[in-house]
């Protein structure tokens, strides 16, 4: 589904297969001499939800723009659907829709009028750009409130119109760029349910920018993260989280025991919070950790699988993947991980 | 799944089984509305152009905006209807009476106040909005070029001036014609209505391009009807002071050609040069006792100057726009 290539291109340029949607090879983008925005980044993207993730200013609006072939890179090369970003803008922006980070509506007209007037934009004849501007607008869930005007809608609302815009032209691609920005938290889990939705039963492939991991990993399939415009990992989200699966073993007394028991066994448990933290092998790690449990006659009070979230994945030192730290997924931000 | 979204997703649903327009089917939820490609056929970028144009020159004229977008381009137009009108009026009563009103400069005053004003009030509108809303990158990611989205604004602008401007001169034609009787007549005020029609198409194209380029620096609209309004107005007041100025050194001195203040004063202005280069193309310099001070332009020996201007900035004033277009920000 997605691979990655190595950074300073050891073998020669991939053409595009049919299951690869975006490729980009070292592309850079730098704004004046100061600034670099994106820095020979490498990454196939095939179909599917792809999350794009990083912190602000990591260079996910930049690759979005390069993308659609709003921006000219610096250098290396970027393509959509095999249409080279530079020379084949045009045919990209046929082929994708869009939804800008920021406010980008006219309050003065309505919804109805603003995404059948895209549609046409997008080169829909009249009659096709009014039904399938409906049929966008009732796929994100605008009924009546369409006949309304923008300037009247709700941070949510707005956001499910730029949405609907984007959508209206039946595009192969999405290219949302932080769809949930400013939406609370319900807001936040319809957004991701509507784009869960047409990335599946639309199969429309979808690249989502965001900022905020836990969203990216309830429904992407595919995961690309970047900082400070490099590659920091891009692979699948079951092979990312697969890898790193981990019992959570609380015991109200003796963890002591408890370690130095699975350490006999073979395990490798490492102190979490108030309990251990063992690498999940199979279903043989669920047994050992029950019978030492058992052996040792300890009150066992909590067994449970953990995924890792994300950006401790990102975590090259193993010992950092460890450290306690706020317990909310879906609100958390990139911290600035420690790729070297 | 977390029980807000299923709050949400039952929102969903029960709207959907509310708003019951075909598309859903019995089970009455969101989920149920299939996707539908469209697989049928695509238009390409003239026939998007062509969508924009359109688009573009209705809300120049309010259409399918607020009740409040439509006062003024209706206010402005009735208001420049109103000679042609009175013509018509003064003719079906006294049919020997000449028109009161020129197919060459209408009544260049009138026309000069009205589309000062309607330029002020719509360029904005069709571009300062576009900038204000950072609507502009939901345009760029869709296939057209950057090119392509100034220059449908200037022909939307254009033809909405065009508009203001032919359909009086067309109303007075028929006012007139009506009173006439033999196809000779008919055929005469035909013939004077052409270099009419043509001599407003240099009023719209100028108009326009000078309009919207200034328009298109903010994205703010008071501030863009103050720089469009703003030098149009005052220049147009200078140029008659200017050639006030010149007219009246020019009578002490009583020589037989005008002063170069006096006939280069209409340069300044959009109103005057345009005013300018009727003289120079009727061969009318408009020397001595001719000067009329609401048509102030004298322009001696200087004809071809106002020509070259008048051609000059309307390609300065669309070359700036396309390179606004291309430098404008989609971040």
């Amino acid at each position: 589904m997605i691979s990655q290539t190595m950074p300073h291109g050891g073998g020669p340029a991939r053409h595009a297969a049919p299951d690869v949607v975006i490729q980009t090879s070292v592309l850079t983008k730098r704004y004046g001499t100061a600034v670099t925005a994106l820095d020979e980044l490498t990454v196939v993207v095939g179909p599917g939800i792809t999350g794009l993730i990083g912190a602000n200013g990591a260079g996910k609006s930049t690759l979005i723009k390069i993308l659609l072939g709003l921006l000219e890179p610096t250098s290396g090369t970027a393509a959509v659907f095999g249409h080279d970003c530079v020379t084949g803008g045009f045919a990209i922006r046929t082929l994708t829709g869009y939804m800008p980070e920021h406010d980008c509506l006219p309050p003065d007209v309505t919804a109805t009028e603003l995404v059948t007037h895209f549609g046409r934009i997008s080169g829909l004849p009249a009659t096709a750009a009014r039904e399938r501007a409906a049929d966008s607008l009732r796929h994100v869930g605008l009924y009546e409130e369409r006949y309304r005007q923008i300037g009247t809608y709700s941070t949510g609302m707005k956001q499910r119109v730029k949405l609907a815009q984007a959508l209206v032209g039946d595009p192969r691609l999405l290219l949302l760029d932080e769809p949930t920005n400013g939406l609370d938290p319900a807001g936040r889990t319809a957004m991701l349910e509507l784009i869960a939705r047409i990335g599946t039963e639309f199969g429309i492939s979808i690249l989502v920018a965001s900022h905020l991991l836990g969203e990216i990993e309830q429904i992407c399939d595919q995961l690309v993260a970047i900082d400070a415009g490099r590659l920091l990992r891009a692979d699948t989200i079951s092979s990312v989280t697969q890898a790193s699966a981990a019992l959570l073993v609380e015991v109200d007394e003796g963890v002591d025991l408890l370690q130095a028991e699975l350490v006999k066994r073979g395990l490798t448990p490492a102190p979490f919070q108030r309990g251990l933290l063992v690498q999940l092998a199979g279903d043989e790690t669920y047994d050992a950790v029950r019978d030492s449990v058992a052996d040792l006659g300890l009150p066992l009070s909590r067994m449970e699988q953990r995924r890792h979230r994300i950006e401790e994945l990102f975590r090259t030192d193993p010992a950092l993947a460890d450290e306690p730290r706020a317990d909310v997924p879906g609100s958390q931000t990139m911290g600035a991980p420690s790729a070297s | 799944m977390p029980a807000d979204a299923q709050a949400a997703a039952g929102q969903f649903g029960s709207a959907a089984t509310e708003s019951n327009n075909g598309a859903i089917d019995s089970a009455g939820v969101i989920h149920n509305i299939g996707y539908r490609r469209y697989d049928d056929v695509r238009l390409g970028r003239a026939a998007i152009v062509r969508a924009l144009i359109w688009h573009s020159l209705r809300s120049a004229f309010g259409i399918r905006r607020g009740a409040k977008a439509k006062i003024f381009p209706a206010l402005l137009f009735a208001l420049i209807c109103l000679p042609a009108a009175v013509n018509a009026v003064a003719l079906a009563t006294n049919p020997h009476s000449s028109p009161i009103v020129g197919y060459d400069d209408y009544i260049p005053s009138l026309r000069t106040v009205v589309m000062l004003i309607f330029v002020a009030i719509e360029a904005p509108n069709l571009v300062s909005a576009d900038l204000r809303n950072h609507t502009l990158p939901l345009y760029f990611a869709r296939p057209i070029h950057r090119i392509d989205y100034p220059v449908a604004k200037l022909v939307a602008f254009v033809l909405a001036c065009l508009a203001m401007i032919e359909i009086p001169l067309i109303l007075l034609y028929l006012g007139i014609v009506s009173q006439q009787h033999g196809a000779s007549q008919v055929w005469e005020q035909t013939l004077r209505l052409g270099p009419g029609l043509l001599y407003g198409a240099a009023w719209a194209v100028l108009l326009a391009s000078i309009g919207l380029l200034l328009a298109s620096t903010t994205g703010k609209r008071v501030f863009a009807m103050c720089a469009i309004g703003i030098p149009l107005f005052f220049s147009w007041i200078l140029a008659h002071v200017l050639a006030q100025v010149g007219v009246q050194a020019f009578s002490a001195a009583g020589v037989g050609q005008p002063s170069a203040l006096a006939s280069l004063a209409g340069l300044i202005s959009p109103f005057t040069l345009l005013g300018g280069l009727l003289r120079w193309l009727q061969g009318n310099p408009a020397i001595g006792p001719a000067y009329h001070p609401l048509q102030p332009t004298t322009i001696g020996n200087y004809g071809p100057v106002y020509g070259l201007l008048f051609a000059g900035l309307i390609v300065a004033a669309i070359a700036g726009l396309i390179v606004r277009y291309r430098k404008v920000g989609v971040a």
